[in-house]
């Protein structure tokens, strides 16, 4: 199992005010971290048009945290395809990509705001066709490898489109495990029925909601940074909208319900409990997780702490996690 | 004047980070369509106070995207960012339309366009969308210095009061408050020292330089040949001070 870091959105909420240029100079701050602590890999997430400057330009953020890192794997988590021309995302992504050692993680998905959308000039009839097209250019764009290409999806039928493609998929901290399982086993099993393409199983990562704590106190303030950071969602509008998951996470329709769900899936105690949470996931099916730990309102000193000790007391007990149920399938 | 220099192609962060050290005021960011603003990331990452002029194509890409992209590296080089618009073959019409939106995703205020190129928002059918969108997050400068080149520069520049990068000393309007200029340097100090002279003469303000540049020279010579009337050679002429004994590399 690799581990990552997510999700960063370079943002300056209502909550937690802060400048952009502070927002982004701590990121840099924070790759080189994890750059040092030996992760495999941190991921950004984008939005337009929202008050809080949620980050809107991923290739360019990702770009900055590769010149100043040696080894991390920049991952985009999702760059929305849709919105901009595929041509020039996929020259980009090549560009980075052969820069920087194959450093780099292409997550694409496709936007769910009809506000996004509209300020894009997009119809948002078009963003499947679209997100295909950017991933046929991606696809061809990568030559060598210099760069790989995931998919965002939550429900069943974007997680069969990646597999049958051969891609693999990074699904949302916000989903029940057993919901993940049920997807990692679509994924599989259209990748299966799809031909196996490109001869190697596509891996399943997920973002997973974690917090290394015995402190009554600090579980408190965790689960209210998580609290916070899906009431984000509620503001966003996301909603799941087929499926298991469907009827749980829909932060439009009833959003106290999807923010319970989300927390829910919080793994939080001592580093014992984590690692078997962690062991939970890896036998629903996840290959990679990545620790959902840049949440509204935990400042940066919590979050550097939380991946000092994970990466001491979790990471080097897991090794034998390389190798899912998966892969005997 | 001040001195800039465009960056080596693949090259970008080695030159970049010698370039602010020698004191070079900015540099020049050229990259392929599309990867503009991510080559320009790696040079901000690697720099702390130089100032990045990035060359950005105008005419293929929303031109929302496209200030989100400048916005993102304002707020990631804390506002060291300039842009140089090249608008191509746009015609002057389709430049100003693309320049114009761009300067309002910038502006703090709503956007609201309806034009022959771009309508933002769109207000397409089956979205429920509001009818202005604030693109964010802001730059992190109060304005982003922006300047034109390609074949419709003059004219838009005019209609829109940016300044023109001029290829030729005759272009540059020496009244301007902003008048950049654009010179190959050819490595051999007396021809240069004309060149960048001849520049500052002119009455340019920015020069941005290309070419076979070393930049100990450039540093030594150049800059302060354009940083003061007459400016009494011997003193870059004469042999340099001994290095400290123990000073790294």
């Amino acid at each position: 199992m690799r581990f990552g870091v997510g999700l960063w959105c370079l943002q300056s909420t209502a909550a937690t005010p802060r400048g952009h240029v502070r927002a982004y100079r701590e990121y840099l701050e924070d790759v080189a971290l994890a750059d040092d602590l030996g992760y495999d890999s941190l991921w950004l997430s984008e939005h337009h048009f929202y008050y809080d400057g949620y980050c809107p330009s991923l290739l360019t953020a990702a770009a900055a945290a590769l010149a100043v890192t040696r080894r991390l794997r920049l991952g985009t988590g999702m760059l929305l395809g849709p919105y901009q021309r595929p041509e020039r995302v996929a020259a980009a992504a090549a560009e980075l990509g052969h820069r920087y050692g194959g450093r780099l993680d292409v997550g694409v998905g496709l936007g769910y705001r009809d506000v996004e959308f509209d300020g894009k000039a997009v119809p948002r009839r078009e963003r499947v066709p679209r997100l295909l097209e950017l991933v046929h250019q991606l696809e061809a764009a990568t030559g060598d490898g210099s760069y790989a290409v995931w998919l965002g999806a939550q429900t069943q039928s974007g997680v069969a489109r990646a597999g049958r493609l051969g891609h693999p998929i990074l699904l949302s901290g916000a989903l029940p495990l057993d919901v993940v399982r049920t997807l990692a086993g679509v994924h599989h099993a259209a990748w299966v029925d799809g031909g196996r393409r490109g001869g190697t199983r596509p891996r399943v990562a997920a973002l997973r909601n974690l917090w290394i704590t015995d402190d009554p106190a600090e579980q408190a303030a965790v689960l209210d940074w998580q609290r916070a950071s899906y009431v984000l969602y509620q503001g966003l509008g996301w909603t799941v909208d087929e499926g298991d998951a469907g009827a749980a996470l829909d932060f439009t329709g009833d959003a106290q319900r999807a923010i319970d769900t989300a927390v829910a899936t919080t793994i939080l105690g001592d580093a014992e409990h984590v690692i078997a949470g962690l062991r939970d996931v890896a036998a629903a099916g996840v290959d990679d997780v990545v620790l959902r730990i840049a949440v509204e309102g935990a400042p940066q000193e919590a979050v550097h702490e939380l991946m000092r000790e994970f990466a001491a007391r979790v990471i080097p007990v897991l090794a034998d996690l390389e190798g899912s149920p998966c892969d005997s399938a | 004047m001040r001195l800039g220099l465009t960056l080596p192609a693949g090259g970008e962060t080695k030159a970049a980070i010698t370039a602010e050290a020698r004191g070079v005021a900015f540099v020049h960011v050229v990259a392929a369509p599309g990867t503009e603003a991510a080559v320009a990331a790696t040079v901000v990452a690697v720099t702390s106070a130089v100032r990045v002029l990035v060359g950005l194509g105008i005419g293929d890409e929303n031109p929302v995207t496209l200030a989100e992209d400048v916005a993102v590296l304002d707020n990631l080089s804390n506002g060291r960012v300039a842009v140089l618009a090249n608008l191509g073959g746009l015609s002057a019409d389709a430049a100003v339309e693309d320049l114009t939106l761009l300067r309002a995703s910038w502006s703090g205020r709503p956007v609201r366009h309806t034009g022959e190129r771009w309508r933002i928002p769109a207000r397409l059918p089956g979205h429920r969308a509001p009818d202005a969108v604030h693109v964010t997050p802001l730059p992190a400068q109060l304005a982003v210095p922006l300047w034109v080149t390609g074949s419709a520069a003059a004219a838009v520049g005019t209609t829109l009061g940016l300044p023109v990068l001029a290829g030729r000393r005759g272009d540059i309007d020496a009244t301007a408050p902003v008048a950049p200029g654009r010179a190959e340097l050819s490595g051999s100090l007396d021809a240069d020292r004309d060149e960048v002279s001849g520049w500052a003469d002119a009455g340019a303000t920015h020069l941005v330089c290309a070419g076979d540049i070393d930049l100990d020279d450039l540093a030594r010579w150049l800059i302060p040949e354009v940083a003061m009337v007459a400016f009494p050679r011997v003193v870059a002429d004469s042999p340099l001070p001994r290095p400290w004994p123990r000073a790294a590399g």
